[in-house]
């Protein structure tokens, strides 16, 4: 694929980068930020930060909970068994395991919301370099229009860009 | 109405001569443990005989009490088993279900009488002691709790033969392996819901009380034996 | 930043994966003899019967409970680290992190082994999955052993994906670094991660949902572990403090657990930069804590029985304060509450080896409280004429020396196939002091303790 993007040693001229990239016109959709660790206190790196992911976590977890209070009762009253005098289905004992259910909802639930949104596990052919792994932070646009002015955007202080 | 199957044992005609026990092996086809096995408390007496002594020699009084499986109400029992194996029948008794037995023995540790025994070992009867076996009983496996069921093999007996003559259950007709053995009638097992029943009379005597009572398991067997009377007891 | 910062960080904690030294094949052979030894035994006791072991009328419940729980209560260590530690943002425990969900997962998955173990017709274990099975009869959901199943099953697959996920950045770190057969495995574990802006913030907001997801999870085991006891009527099992107490106890256990891993990591693999005696005060400092907090529950469930002075609890009272498990409760007292009070109250004491020492009588200690917990009070029942007495059979005593084992040799696996402190965590939280302008002075100087020490002379 057609990409140009630089290779930067620190998130400060990273963050410059990506700003340069905004002015000469792009949006943030179409620029790519790569780095080896999540950079919380700089700007870039609350690019794509809103997510609904608790929501689903909340929603599935309520999903589990009602499926597991009627799962339980309809099996319990298929054959009812009387044991040491309790009801056949006690609501106490049951909310132990409706608890456990519901929980293990949200959890499934995030992880599955996480490996969709994040889009793994991917079978590659995006835009990446291992040199990310030594630390470098990679700013660039993929398939760019006009490859000239971005070079001149990414190229601070003796920063590399590189194309492919 | 339904059958609730209640024994009551009178401790004061209670000899300690262990027929009952006797009877009770041979009748459910419990496994007999090598005296290696036995020194380690694998024994598997559905129904022992308690023996209590009181007293200094030679002033010593012995007393003896039947202990067997009480078919709780409230069975602690019963609640704890993860598979069902341990649950209450339509006749009020404490089933236990060989089949679904997996063998974890919470029942076994939640039972206050200690009245449930465990087949630590595939049970074996070397020839020709399998021709001993009462073929009304299942052989237990390796893994599975049982303990005295108030011999449930005669009861569905005589319930299916009541029905088969259209009749109802004579009192006394149908016996327990260890009431049927018991030389001095201490034994009585009947339907505490026919109120005729011997039992059902016994289980109102003044006599009678129940062990471990304050637990709130509502055992189904009676005790009875002569109570000491106190000053206090009058008003 | 700078480049050179990262690169030893990098560099030191993945040179286990690359180079192998004669110890960890020691240690993998010794572990896995004992192991196998294990499982001979288990097969041994699944031919002939579970009366090989040394369970009796009436205590049915032995060695194997006590290692259920105990296991189950050492697995308490990740979450408190991992996810408590998290949530309120302490950066200390960056580095310590993955070991302890490490000894969580691997923890739980022994721990979940014995209920399989200690039954009597193994094979039918399935039976407590609830499946439409062709009986028509589901699993006693009033049972607390069904509440285990799901409780544990919970709690191993939220461990699992929490300790997964903070791998994958990780795993792809190491498919950069390496050729051949590794690329392709760790390229396949680490699921094409690249590190877009995207992938961090979905990843922080999942680990942030599952730390507040696991916490209740976590205390729900151990509390559904408990019922296991309180909910039959057993004197001194049906109290009502034995939930808050084996978490308590469970938590306790773990730090201890954690300790000794954190100081055996430190020597094995030479991250003597990394696992700083200030990480190992601080775990100190909970162990102390954990330790004040169990001698609070054991006084408070002790008096109040002491007080009630009912026959039948008082047998099993006097049979752990001076009867015939006497020797084994004051044994208990001293690791448990005794030592580490000494050890870790004073800042001269609580340096790494006191804080193993004090680990090792706790983990001892914690034994000695499941074992007491669970023998006596079922060889004292309600009826005097029924007591009875228990003693351990070789073949349970094999099978828990491997359980030992195994937890060694799973731990040995794990730290040379996966870098054992999280490197992306680590470099994250030594980010946020060094170039964050308006970082406090003192988040600077706490957040410090987290980067490699000064100077840079470590080197493969």
């Amino acid at each position: 694929m057609n990409a140009i993007y630089g290779l930067y040693s620190d998130p400060t001229t990273a963050q410059q980068a990506l700003d340069n990239l905004r002015s000469a016109g792009l949006s943030d959709a179409e620029i790519t930020v790569i780095s080896s660790e999540p950079f919380e206190h700089f700007e870039f790196g609350h690019r794509d930060a809103k997510t609904a992911m608790p929501w689903i976590a909340a929603a599935a977890g309520l999903f589990g909970l009602v499926t597991t209070y009627y799962l339980l009762g309809l099996s319990q009253m298929s054959w009812p068994l009387k044991t040491s005098g309790m009801p056949i289905a006690p609501l106490w004992t049951n909310l132990i395991i409706i608890f456990e259910m519901t929980m293990l909802s949200a959890i499934l639930a995030t992880v599955i919301t996480l490996l969709v949104t994040a889009g793994l596990p991917s079978r590659g052919g995006k835009l990446y370099d291992p040199e990310v792994s030594d630390g470098y932070i990679l700013v660039g646009v993929e398939n760019p229009s006009d490859a000239g002015s971005l070079e001149r955007a990414l190229a601070i202080d003796g920063a590399r860009v590189k194309k492919t | 109405m339904a059958y609730r199957w209640g024994m009551a044992i009178d401790l004061d005609k209670c000899t300690g001569c262990e027929a009952c026990v006797t009877a009770c092996h041979a009748e459910n086809n419990i496994p007999s443990v090598a005296p290696e096995q036995a020194g380690r408390g694998r024994a598997m007496h559905w129904l022992r005989v308690e023996r209590y002594y009181e007293g200094d020699f030679p002033n010593v009084r012995v007393k003896f009490r039947p202990v067997l499986c009480q078919q709780c109400d409230n069975a602690p029992c019963e609640a704890v088993c993860p598979t069902y194996a341990s649950h209450q029948n339509e006749d009020g008794l404490n089933a236990q279900v060989y089949n679904r037995c997996i063998g974890t023995r919470y029942c076994a540790n939640a039972c206050p009488y200690n009245v449930r025994f465990f087949n630590f070992f595939n049970p074996e009867w070397p020839k020709p002691l399998h021709l001993q076996l009462n073929p009304d009983v299942s052989i237990r496996e390796v893994g599975v709790m049982e303990k005295c069921t108030f011999c449930i093999q005669r009861i569905k007996a005589a319930k299916t033969a009541a029905k088969a003559e259209n009749r109802a259950m004579v009192d006394g007709a149908l016996q327990t392996a260890c009431s049927q053995a018991c030389p001095t009638t201490a034994i009585v097992f009947g339907d505490l819901n026919d109120p005729n029943s011997r039992v059902a009379r016994l289980a109102h005597s003044p006599r009678g009380t129940k062990l471990l009572e304050d637990l709130g398991a509502e055992p189904k067997i009676t005790y009875l034996q002569k109570q000491p009377w106190h000053e206090s007891d009058a008003y | 930043m700078n480049r050179t910062l990262t690169r030893p960080i990098a560099d030191d904690l993945i040179r286990p994966l690359f180079q192998t030294s004669v110890w960890f094949y020691a240690i993998v052979l010794a572990a896995g003899t004992v192991v196998a030894c294990g499982l001979a035994a288990w097969l041994y006791q699944m031919w002939n019967g579970i009366g090989v072991a040394g369970i009796r009328w009436p205590v049915f419940w032995g060695f194997y409970l006590v290692n259920f729980v105990f296991w189950i209560g050492i697995s308490h260590a990740g979450t408190l680290i991992s996810a408590i530690l998290r949530l309120v943002d302490a950066g200390w425990r960056r580095p310590v992190t993955r070991c302890a969900e490490v000894i969580t997962v691997f923890a739980l998955m022994i721990g979940a082994m014995f209920p399989i173990i200690h039954l009597g017709r193994p094979w039918l274990a399935f039976w407590l999955f609830p499946y439409p099975s062709e009986r028509e009869i589901w699993p006693n959901f009033r049972s607390p052993l069904a509440w285990d199943f799901f409780a544990i099953n919970t709690y191993l697959t939220g461990s699992v994906l929490f300790l997964f996920l903070p791998m994958i950045p990780d795993f792809a770190l190491v498919r950069d670094r390496s050729t051949g057969w590794r690329r392709r495995v760790y390229g396949a574990l680490a699921l094409g991660w690249r590190g877009t802006t995207r992938q961090w913030n979905r990843l922080e907001s999942a680990m942030q949902i599952m730390a507040i997801a696991i916490l209740p999870v976590a205390v729900s085991v151990h509390t559904i572990v408990s019922f296991d006891f309180s909910m039959a009527n057993v004197p001194m099992w049906h109290s009502t403090i034995f939930g808050p107490y084996f978490v308590a106890g469970a938590i306790f256990s773990g730090i201890a657990a954690l300790i000794i891993a954190m100081a055996v990591l430190r020597k094995t693999l030479r991250l003597e930069n990394y696992l700083l005696p200030l990480h190992f005060e601080n775990l100190g400092k909970l162990l102390l804590l954990m330790s004040i907090l169990w001698a609070y529950f054991v006084f408070a469930e002790r008096l109040t029985v002491w007080y009630g002075n009912e026959p039948h609890e008082m047998a099993v009272f006097w049979a752990t304060q001076r009867g015939e498990f006497a020797p084994l409760y004051w044994t208990m007292v001293v690791c448990n509450f005794v030592i580490p009070f000494v050890l870790l109250s004073n800042v001269y004491t609580r340096t790494i080896t006191g804080c193993v020492v004090a680990s090792f009588g706790v983990v001892i200690g914690m034994w000695l409280e499941r074992f007491l917990i669970i023998v006596p009070s079922l060889a004292h029942k309600q009826l005097p004429y029924s007591w009875g007495t228990y003693g351990p059979r070789p073949v349970e005593i094999t099978i828990m020396a491997a359980t030992f084992a195994a937890m060694v040799l799973l731990y040995a696996l794990f730290s040379k196939f996966v870098p054992i402190i999280s490197i992306w965590e680590l470099k994250a939280g030594q980010l946020s002091t060094s170039t964050h302008p308006s970082a406090h002075a003192s988040q600077a100087s706490h957040d410090s303790h987290s980067l490699r020490a000064a100077a840079p002379e470590v080197r493969p």
